[in-house]
């Protein structure tokens, strides 16, 4: 292997030491700053979802109440705002205490935003990643031992797409914490179980066509590893197409938890956006005409979407060159 | 050989069924847990004194057939789907869950079917008059609005309706533009009457909102779908032949362009079945439609397993026979294709 490099000459060692700020301003940063400003839906999609973390930042920072009597030691006021109701009628004013108002149980709205949003977003987070990590595994075993193995992951995948993921979600979400409903990291992993499929198909494809690319057998012939080839060679290349898989998973995981929430699985006494939708859908608020209670959940969800389906068309655009725009 | 694909595409049918029926059953029994005993002690609880709680579980668990090894419940069960036989509510005492399903499924399905359709062929459509007529660029900023909505949950869109034609317009004008939930005006005694035109027109008007949200939201999607697969055609060779020999422009609109686009959005609708489903599903709660949704969410309420599984497998079976018939259409629509099995 070691000879096999050595021979190699050209550009490589003038490229080898990016070691000070400078140059990996130059090489990467000034390159990827210039990318960016012709991808502007990544650009928007970023902005958006930088909006709201900022917002919650903000807004955790910030937004306290500081009359809240029998707050319990050790959990922070704006927790507390959220999840225990300090037993207000439901109502609007923007320029009282509460400045999106209180819900039917007596709750801060703005608190719960802030709180759930966070929340919705981790559980999604941590299901996607599980999700990719696992149908990477199992898309290289598919591509590289074949046969049986490839057979059997390729069959369930198959099988496993058409069923529809929330109904899978039903039966888990009824068996693993009955009465009570998911806790956030259940949830979080009972949607990583159908989160692989997905991945695992596209990944598996992308690996079979790289397999037989010139710079893989060069490095096959060069007597790299497998293991060797996989991670030097192939996960760079594949890179893109996590980024991208990893997008479109982060979103189906979290249409699935506040769907999931929504229909009341979750725990309903948490604050997170789906619990809310719950309790807005369930005591039938837009009926009572308690608009304020309904919008913010609305336009965070939104806005968290659209950011991501951004980010996503984005990434499709540097995962899928023949889309890029020519200069 | 399309008799080798056929039988091919069949068998991963009857491995999807049997995948979601093996799940249906395992899932909720890895809980181990007695529904039955618990929602007696509940009873029990609320009224007070409840004798023979024990006894009372067990002898309805063996009514049921709960107490008998596992892979015999199994075993049986399997018989009973491949007859479709549901299998009885543990709560709901009158009726079996296929009488419950028979209610409720006819509204899910006219629903997730029409609106599909409609989106499908909307869209598809005007991605290819996008592409084809690519010197209006007018019609591509009027696809932006649609773009943005794709990204958007059905049922958070059904929300966004509702709030905009329902509640403001109820607000503004303190007139209902559509109903906010059911479908049919319930007032009515005689109804569900399918004959009688004023019903029909009473369900088509209920339907239209919980419909709107899963068309506006998925016609972005099928449009830039058709765009891309447009874009390719386009540049096909034979394309460029069909023009130089001077076919007509709708000629090779329809019968060269768009025929050969299809396929891909096809497999894209097979793909997303399952995922429409699950937002149909959502879209019944937010509306409070009388179908599959409604009935769902009272079964999770009861904890009432054996309606939660019948309800689940029918959903997935459903899913799984649209996803079959279409992917037999694919030979219809493109004769080239060699069905090798591989």
């Amino acid at each position: 292997m070691s000879n096999a490099t050595d021979t190699v000459t050209g550009p490589e060692p003038m490229m080898a030491e990016p070691s000070s700020f400078e140059s990996i301003y130059r090489e990467r940063l000034v390159p990827m700053g210039r990318y960016l400003r012709r991808n502007k839906l990544m650009v928007g999609g970023l902005s958006i979802l930088g909006v709201i973390v900022l917002l919650v930042i903000i807004g955790h920072l910030f937004y306290q109440q500081d009359d809240r009597k029998g707050n319990p030691q050790g959990v922070s006021e704006l927790v507390y705002a959220a999840s225990v109701p300090p037993r207000l009628k439901p109502s609007w004013n923007p320029w009282g205490e509460y400045p999106l108002g209180t819900d039917e149980q007596g709750r801060d709205i703005l608190a719960h935003v802030l709180i759930g949003t966070p929340k919705t977003f981790r559980i999604g987070a941590i299901a996607a990643a599980i999700g990719i990590g696992v149908g990477l595994i199992l898309a290289f075993v598919g591509a590289y031992v074949g046969g049986w193995a490839d057979l059997i992951i390729r069959l369930l995948v198959d099988s496993l797409i058409p069923i529809p993921g929330l109904l899978v979600l039903i039966l888990i979400a009824t068996s693993l914490n009955p009465g009570q409903g998911l806790t956030e990291n259940q949830l979080a992993f009972a949607i990583a179980v159908l989160a692989w499929p997905g991945p695992a198909r596209v990944i598996r494809s992308q690996v079979l066509v790289m397999r037989e690319r010139g710079y893989v057998t060069m490095a096959q012939m060069s007597g790299t590893s497998a293991l060797g080839i996989i991670f030097k060679e192939m996960m760079p290349n594949l890179a893109p197409y996590l980024l991208a898989s990893y997008v479109a998973a982060l979103t189906g995981a979290m249409l699935a938890t506040i769907g999931v929430e929504t229909l009341g699985l979750g725990d309903i006494d948490a604050p997170t956006l789906g619990a809310m939708l719950y309790w807005i859908i369930f005591t039938n608020a837009l009926l009572k005409a308690q608009w304020w209670w309904l919008i913010p959940p609305i336009v965070v969800i939104v806005a968290l979407f659209v950011g991501l389906f951004m980010i996503s068309a984005g990434l499709d655009e540097v995962a899928n060159p023949r889309l890029r725009r020519r200069v | 050989m399309p008799s080798k694909y056929i039988v091919g595409r069949v068998g991963m049918f009857f491995l999807t069924i049997f995948l979601a029926s093996t799940l249906v059953f395992f899932l909720p029994r890895l809980s181990g847990r007695d529904p039955f005993r618990e929602k007696l002690f509940e009873e029990a609880q609320r009224g007070g004194y409840l004798e023979d709680v024990d006894e009372i579980a067990a002898a309805l668990n063996e009514r049921y057939g709960f107490d008998r090894p596992l892979w015999q419940q199994y075993v049986s069960y399997l018989g009973e789907i491949a007859r479709f036989d549901l299998g009885t509510s543990q709560f709901t005492f009158s009726k079996s869950n296929n009488q419950l399903l028979a209610e409720t499924l006819g509204w899910t399905i006219g629903l997730t079917f029409i609106s599909a359709m409609v989106a499908f062929f909307i869209g598809t459509g005007m991605g290819a008059i996008m592409e084809w007529r690519r010197q209006n660029t007018g019609l591509l900023a009027a696809m932006a609005p649609f773009l943005m909505m794709s990204a958007v949950p059905y049922f958070i869109f059904g929300l966004v309706l509702l709030t905009v034609f329902w509640f403001s317009w109820l607000q503004a004008f303190d007139w209902e533009l559509f109903p906010p939930y059911g479908a049919y005006d319930p007032t009515v005694e005689e109804w569900p009457d399918w004959s009688d035109f004023r019903f029909l027109g009473s369900a088509v008007w209920h339907a239209t909102l919980p419909a709107l949200s899963i068309v506006l939201v998925s016609l972005g999607g099928w449009a830039m779908g058709m765009r891309g697969m447009m874009v390719t055609t386009k540049g096909e060779d034979y394309m460029l032949q069909a023009e130089a020999k001077g076919l007509p422009d709708n000629v090779r609109f329809y019968r060269y362009a768009i025929r050969n686009s299809l396929l891909p959005q096809l497999t894209g609708l097979a793909l997303q079945i399952g995922l429409i489903v699950s937002g149909v599903v959502l879209v019944e709660i937010v509306f409070t439609y009388p179908g599959v949704g409604g009935l769902l969410v009272q079964s999770i309420r009861n904890s009432d397993y054996p309606l939660i599984q019948g309800i689940v497998f029918v959903l997935a079976f459903c899913t799984a026979v649209t996803t079959l018939l279409l992917d037999m259409i694919y030979p219809l629509i493109d004769p080239r294709i060699s069905y090798s099995g591989n």
